[in-house]
């Protein structure tokens, strides 16, 4: 290591002006940069966003890319629909019905929902800038996938209405079913039977009231205060903004002075919990 | 001419169905959907058709092939070209394909996955705000195309608005025989191109100079996961993929070793352009519990203590230095500087703000943050993910979301085991050494 030569040095800059405030999102079904497609943003149609502050929940409204050679109009006005009524049960309205124009609502956007990661360590966002190397701390770390719970009420209806499993009902059926064989009428009786002995077993293994363990009813609590909470909206600024440039610059530390530090670095072998 | 059994279709012209072909029984390909031609949704299964298909298939769906002209500017949406379902409602008899046209993919798409995170290289990254493309003039029409065998889907010619730098060089692509009217050549490769809405190509191990090398440690090419790639040297992708399972192993480990020396060695070469945030944003990860950092006894003036308060108050301690240079942005106090010798600096809740270290990268590629009170740190690249990440801030007060960027690289940070364990024991011995022997009993075992 010795002969290991030093070909450049970058002095560490760190400044937490901006914690806790910093996040790392990440979309983990998603490889592209997350855009308006062009098609929607000729019709004006931004990505939005919105935040429960408390419960610590973002969600990210990318609008969807209308061109009948890649979404179906039609569907979507399904999908729209239970939507609606999705959002009327769970009260997270978007607020804005500009579709209501006489035509049912249509899915014209794909809702993106985080779920709070936990970090593993301290997470550094760095930057290099003029030869410096700025850290900033990152203070949660959110994952997003699309939430799709609007199919539920499909399903739901669909069950309601036909007495089929439904759970075909929410993509092109299947394969017609081969005329040989038997017409898969006995599953509905399977699955309520199944759902009758799950739930007598609880019962006994809860020994609450309801037959909720405690464990489910704080789930069930916690679900509930979820919904409760009132979406804040947020501008979604892309990187363009002025602000966007204010909060950007501000990742970067302003001061020369060089700190002390006042951990060891055996810190780092005592911080291991349980060692 | 009973060569029915044309490349992309199995089965036999003897089901000729619909086919309003010539009344010589050429064979013409069969049109009923082959079990193997249709996906389970029942929408046109995409074909590649790598060879010349002997004779027309006029109302072949599937094919696309390519002239290899797919032109360079990969920057630009991918447009036109209507797919995924829409092929469903294709099926048969659609009207042959307009002749292939040039299309290039233009947009941040344009790159495929490569924006996501990848090691790729990428002069600039683009995804850090690129700015959206405007339509070419040739777009409009593509949203109007027909699903169902109208005009076939619009394969319009677009203008290349380059804005990435990367170019790609189109001639190497694989050059197939001239395609048939109606057929086209794609490579697998860019079908990310070829529409906003098109699937993701896989990556390929590709051979590729790097545009930039700080140092050449290794004069081979290391692949790059780009889907879309420079291809300066004309490979065939049939060799790529035969060398794909040898190099592999070899190529990741140059690559990442050389991606950090780049990273942070580039400074010398930085030609940022007058872009916007052409700093690419890093990720690293440090151990818990991140070492605390305390400014020195200032020679500044002296400022009020309230170091309890989130950095998100405005505090009146502005300092002296570059107070106004910050915008009035979100949340930011350059008080680092401010005075705070008593030990109740040592929460991370205070701002603060200063020099902790230096990042030392060496010719073997290691890279170390040496930070102060001798802690050494190693830095290694960490996993990287496939898909979208960007860095946020959450500005509550004014109901914002600001997206800094795209984080590009991970980076784990580790705690340097020789300098961990000469502290570690340093510090036994200290504490032998403070321990008072005052037992006779006691007996010392070094």
């Amino acid at each position: 290591m010795d002969d290991d030569e030093l070909i450049s040095v970058l002095p560490i800059h760190y400044s937490n002006s901006l914690s806790p405030n910093v996040h790392i999102h990440q979309f983990p079904l998603l490889s592209r940069p997350l855009q308006t497609p062009p098609a929607a943003a000729v019709s004006g149609k931004r990505i939005r966003a919105r935040i429960k502050p408390i419960t610590r929940r973002l969600e990210i409204h990318v609008p969807v890319d209308p061109r009948p050679e890649v979404w179906n109009g039609e569907r979507s006005k399904e999908l729209g629909a239970a939507r609606q009524e999705d959002d009327r049960e769970k009260n997270q309205d978007v607020g804005k019905m500009k579709q209501m124009e006489g035509e049912d609502p249509r899915l014209a956007e794909a809702r993106m929902r985080s779920e709070l990661i936990p970090q593993e360590g301290a997470y550094m966002l760095g930057v290099v800038r003029n030869g410096q190397l700025h850290l900033q701390p990152i203070g949660e770390t959110h994952q997003f996938r699309p939430t799709l719970t609007y199919l539920d009420i499909m399903s739901r209806k669909s069950r309601r209405s036909r007495g089929d499993t439904g759970s075909d009902d929410d993509s092109d059926d299947g394969p017609p079913p081969d005329p040989d064989e038997p017409p898969p009428k006995k599953k509905p009786l399977e699955v309520k039977e199944v759902q009758v002995s799950a739930r007598k077993a609880a019962d006994d293994k809860g020994n609450l009231q309801g037959g909720l363990s405690a464990v489910r009813r704080e789930m069930l609590l916690a679900i509930r205060a979820e919904e409760d909470e009132v979406w804040e909206d947020l501008d979604f600024c892309d990187g363009e903004t002025a602000e966007g440039h204010e909060a950007f610059e501000a990742v970067f530390s302003q001061n020369e002075e060089h700190l002390e530090c006042k951990s060891d670095i055996t810190a780092f072998l005592k911080g291991i919990k349980g060692l | 001419m009973a060569d029915g059994g044309s490349t992309s279709n199995t089965g036999a012209s003897s089901t000729p169905s619909g086919t309003p072909g010539p009344s010589v029984p050429k064979a013409i390909g069969s049109l009923a959907k082959k079990p193997s031609d249709v996906t389970r949704q029942g929408s046109q299964r995409l074909k590649f058709v790598p060879t010349l298909p002997s004779r027309r298939k006029k109302e072949e769906v599937k094919q696309e092939a390519p002239p290899p002209t797919i032109p360079s500017a990969s920057t630009d949406r991918g447009r036109g070209r209507g797919r995924g379902r829409g092929r469903g409602g294709e099926g048969r008899g659609a009207a042959p394909r307009p002749p292939p046209v040039e299309m290039t993919a233009s947009g941040p798409f344009a790159m495929g996955p490569a924006l996501a995170g990848t090691s790729a290289r990428r002069s600039a990254p683009r995804s850090n705000f690129t700015p959206i493309v405007p339509l070419g003039p040739g777009n409009a029409a593509a949203l109007g195309a027909g699903l169902s065998g109208a005009a076939g889907p619009s394969l319009k010619r677009e203008t290349n608005v380059l804005v990435q730098k990367e170019i790609k060089s189109e001639v190497d692509d694989d050059y197939y025989s001239d395609p048939d009217e109606g057929v086209e050549i794609i490579d697998m490769e860019n079908v990310r191109q070829m529409d906003w809405m098109a699937p993701e190509s896989l990556r390929k191990e590709r051979k590729e100079k790097k545009k930039k090398k700080v140092t050449q440690v290794k004069i081979e090419d290391p692949s790059s996961p780009l889907g879309i790639t420079n291809k300066d040297e004309a490979v065939d992708i049939e060799e790529v993929d035969l060398a794909n399972a040898l190099d592999l192993s070899e190529s990741e480990e140059e690559e990442e070793l050389e991606d950090l020396i780049d990273d942070f060695a580039l400074q010398g070469e930085a030609e940022q352009d007058a872009d916007i945030r052409q700093e690419r944003l890093y990720f690293f990860q440090f151990p818990e519990p991140f070492p605390t950092f305390v400014p020195n006894i200032p020679s500044t003036s002296p400022t009020t203590m309230s170091v309890d308060e989130p950095p998100s108050d405005s505090r009146p301690r502005k300092v002296s230095f570059a107070a106004d240079v910050k915008p009035p942005g979100p949340d930011v106090d350059p008080a680092g500087a401010s005075t705070g010798p008593e030990a109740e600096q040592t929460k991370e809740l205070p701002t603060i703000d200063g020099v902790i270290g230096q990042l030392e990268v060496y010719r073997s590629g290691a890279v170390k943050m040496r930070l102060s009170n001798g802690i050494l740190m190693d830095v290694t690249g960490a996993t990287q993910p496939s898909f979208l990440q960007q860095a946020v801030h959450l500005d509550l007060q004014n109901k914002r979301l600001h997206i800094m960027g795209e984080v590009n690289k991970r980076f784990v940070v580790s705690p340097d085991i020789d300098t961990l364990l000469h502290a570690m024991e340093l510090r036994d011995q200290a504490e032998i050494n403070a321990m008072p022997i005052d037992d006779t009993n006691l007996i010392k075992m070094n």
